[in-house]
């Protein structure tokens, strides 16, 4: 179970007392939650519920017992969508720069592709992730910054390491040190393909 | 999109400015410069609506522990999380001192 798999499987009767309404429509709508980058007691996940608007974002646990399906970011990257919008047109485009890489779609774009639920508008991002076992080289990332940058939308990729996410952009950028993102928070670190000490 | 405007007491103005952070989901773009002697001023836009006291509180705390310089902070806030925030701050921060 990775940051941003989607799973299906929970209920409201996972959720606690004190969630908003808008959470126990799109749960029991049946919609999936995404993997959150957080520690969970044992035998659970930490997950995100999405709502339509984008401040209904909604913390929360679910048992692993509970999933019934799970959608890994890789598994969409050649689902074609019927809609004409500029994140769909940058996927689009992309593909082929990616072609030999690991890589997956999140965000809307990722919740949409996997569900047919319309989560993206015109203004969307597009988010991506790039599997980076090995240490992406700071100018190999600015060209590939160069290269998403000519993408009909504002493309976010994370490259994933082995010790968490960072942003392609910041990485490709002139500061010393970056934000990477793991289960135990945030840390500005110099390499992000090194444990956090 | 929503835009904030905080003020809290400070000291003096440095003397160099810093750019930190980064466009992008989750994360955050805070631009500092030198203000006027005595006064911290800090604009947010933010494409999370109605979350003033939830910024107001993470000033709060931040600010109490050391009286901060003279700024004028211009926020770009993408949803990301208070650690993530207070991280970007503080780098910031330092950044001045290095100049």
């Amino acid at each position: 179970m990775n940051a941003h798999d989607l799973l299906w499987g929970m209920t409201p009767g996972h959720l606690p007392a004190d969630a908003p309404a808008w959470v126990l429509d799109v749960i029991g709508a049946g919609h999936p939650v995404v993997v959150r980058r957080a520690q969970a007691e044992p035998g659970h996940v930490a997950v995100g519920v999405r709502g339509r608007l984008r401040e209904q974002r909604f913390a929360a646990v679910m048992p692993l017992a509970a999933v019934r399906r799970r959608v890994v970011p890789e598994a969409l990257c050649d689902v074609i969508s019927p809609r004409n919008l500029p994140a769909l047109r940058a996927l689009a485009q992309l593909r082929t720069v990616l072609a030999k890489e690991i890589w997956g779609v999140t965000g809307s774009a990722g919740f949409e592709l996997a569900t047919g639920i319309e989560a993206l508008h015109a203004q969307s991002d597009l988010d991506l992730l790039l599997r980076t076992p090995e240490r992406l080289g700071r100018g190999d990332a600015e060209d590939l910054l160069a290269i998403l940058d000519t993408a009909p939308c504002a493309v976010d990729l994370q490259l994933q390491t082995p010790y968490g996410a960072v942003a392609l952009r910041e990485w490709a950028g002139p500061s010393q040190r970056v934000l990477l993102k793991n289960a135990s928070g945030a840390h500005l670190v110099v390499d992000p393909w090194q444990a956090v000490a | 999109m929503e835009t904030l405007s905080f003020e809290f007491p400070a000291g003096q103005p440095p003397k160099g400015r810093a750019l930190v952070g980064c466009v992008g989901s989750g994360d955050l773009e805070v631009l500092l410069e030198p203000g006027t002697a005595g006064t911290l001023n800090i604009q947010v836009q933010t494409s999370v609506n109605g979350a003033e006291q939830r910024w107001q509180h993470l000033f709060q705390r931040l600010f109490q522990e050391q009286t901060p310089p003279a700024l004028n902070i211009q926020i770009h806030d993408f949803g990301a999380t208070p650690g993530v925030v207070r991280l970007r701050l503080e780098q910031g921060f330092e950044e001045l001192g290095h100049d």
